[in-house]
């Protein structure tokens, strides 16, 4: 079962700022940006992303509106594939993560009474992990063309219509354990900077953006972290996620 | 004077902050006339973050200030004002729920602000809660949660503390990404908190301090 590392990130000052609630297209704060740049520097110096991916691709033998089967007698309780991709002939699962190092430096951080440093540092893992994603979703999605097909966005287990608890079943799916991602007890991953999707594949694929995602999300009033639409049109970024 | 330390923390300018700290000291003025204006500063803070003017960096960042405030006033401090904080506060992240950072914000805000915190960290039972409380004797309990699991946590940790006979001493708290009064109401908690700062106004409040 395939497993990918060494995946180069881009790390760009705008997706990390948004994952510090700072998205909205604000005025940031010079001391807040610099702290930022050179955490980020630091990340690079101190390895502390180890971005890995495991990841495979299973035929579907049968969808129903609440369920997907698989190839192996494997079945997902997913009402979303049957509504947003009833087309799909194929279901690629993918869990990626950025590994434990990060948080740790974000722990001692905090620990070491620098909670700045260990938010913005916490906020620069969660744009490496969105970062991570979108690569693995351009891998998808280039193999899916290689074989004549599409692939659709990414979709999440802890969207409504996925349950996060189907994670217990998806990483038993692909090589989690290599890349060193387990979960807890109420179905969280471990290390905390991973992400779990399944993308549907197949002749037509449906794609969504991150705005649009944030967009029907309950927290779409409150949430401090939401990729709001531009004006004059949405954010182009078909395939993120959360 | 006075109102350049309020205003010059609440614009966070931290260099400015602390020479003003330092020569305001060394002029021999009262110490706990310092705290008692960068406290003021943080109550502007508060109104900015609360209206969009400032993020919760931001907010993170005016603690550290006032942190650096309270390090410099400390020696000049009597023991007995040193020692004398607002109040006492036991909080965690529920069992099964692993975010730490919201919950390490407003523990650190509640710091800053004069609150003893016992923190007791993430994925904390139900039990530790209860015996914190008793050991400690704090009147007030937060408990942030991120996972719509972790609402049956918070649940189970209210109905803990009332089984222990503790539910009359204890005001609770709860906090996180999706909580709201639904969700307070099931768990039974008294107040919900949607940043640090409700965390901080709401724990102000229950001791009267607010
Ligand atoms: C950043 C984020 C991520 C990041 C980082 C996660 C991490 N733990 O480090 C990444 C991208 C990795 C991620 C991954 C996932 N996530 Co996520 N994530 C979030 C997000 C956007 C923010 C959470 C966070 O850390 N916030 C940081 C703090 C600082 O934010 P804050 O809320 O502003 O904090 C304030 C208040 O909450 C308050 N507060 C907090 N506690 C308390 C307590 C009291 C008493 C008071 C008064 C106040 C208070 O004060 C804080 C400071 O002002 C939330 C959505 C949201 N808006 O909450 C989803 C969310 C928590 N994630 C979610 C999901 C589903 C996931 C995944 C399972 C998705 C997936 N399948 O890959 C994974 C799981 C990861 C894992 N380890 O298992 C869901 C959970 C849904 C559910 N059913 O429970 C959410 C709610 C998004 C959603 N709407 O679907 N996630």
């Amino acid at each position: 079962m395939p497993v990918i590392r060494d995946i180069p990130l881009s790390l760009e000052i705008s997706e990390v700022l948004r994952r510090e609630g700072l998205g909205g297209y604000s005025k940031v704060r010079p001391e807040i940006k610099s702290l930022i740049t050179e955490l980020l520097a630091g990340v690079k110096k101190a390895h502390l992303l180890e971005p890995a991916v495991a990841y495979e691709i299973y035929s579907i033998t049968e969808m129903s509106q609440s369920q997907v089967s698989l190839e192996g007698n494997l079945v997902l309780q997913c009402s979303l594939l049957s509504s947003l991709l009833p087309q799909a002939k194929e279901l690629a699962i993918a869990v990626c993560t950025i590994g434990p190092r990060l948080e740790k430096q974000v722990t001692d951080y905090t620990n070491r009474g620098e909670p700045l440093r260990g938010i913005l540092l916490d906020g620069i893992g969660s744009a490496a992990v969105d970062s991570l994603t979108q690569e693995v979703c351009k891998f998808i999605t280039g193999e899916a063309s290689s074989r004549g097909y599409q692939a659709s966005s990414p979709i999440s287990p802890g969207m409504p219509g996925l349950p996060i608890t189907e994670q217990w079943q998806l990483l038993e799916m692909v090589p989690a354990r290599e890349i060193g991602v387990s979960l807890t007890p109420l179905a969280i991953m471990s290390p905390r900077k991973s992400t779990s999707m399944v993308i549907g594949i197949g002749p037509q694929m449906t794609t969504w953006t991150q705005a649009e995602v944030c967009g029907r999300c309950n927290l779409r009033r409150t949430c401090p972290y939401k990729v709001i639409p531009r004006r004059g049109g949405v954010v182009k970024r078909t395939d993120q996620r959360l | 004077m006075a109102g350049d330390l309020v205003n010059t923390l609440a614009d966070l300018k931290e260099q400015e902050v602390i020479k003003i700290a330092k020569d305001r000291l060394s002029a021999g003025e009262e110490p706990l006339k310092i705290l008692d204006d960068a406290r003021k500063a943080m109550g502007i803070v508060g109104k900015r973050f609360a209206d969009g003017q400032y993020f919760i960096p931001d907010l993170v960042y005016s603690g550290e200030i006032l942190k650096a405030v309270t390090e410099i006033v400390k020696p000049k401090l009597t023991k007995v004002a040193e020692t004398k904080r607002l109040g006492k506060v036991v909080f965690g992240t529920v069992a099964g729920d692993i975010h730490d950072i919201g919950k390490d914000i407003v523990v650190f805000m509640l710091d800053v602000s004069g609150f003893e915190v016992f923190d007791l960290g993430v994925d904390v039972p139900a039990q530790k809660f209860v015996d914190k409380i008793k050991e400690s004797g704090a009147p007030i309990v937060g408990l942030s949660g991120f996972l719509t699991l972790a609402f049956d946590s918070m649940k189970q940790t209210v109905e803990a503390i009332k089984d222990a006979g503790l539910r009359d001493k204890v005001k609770v708290m709860i906090g996180g990404g999706q909580i709201t009064d639904e969700v307070r109401k099931y768990t039974g908690a008294d107040a919900f908190g949607k940043d640090a700062m409700a965390g901080v106004s709401l724990a102000k409040k229950w001791i009267g301090a607010g």
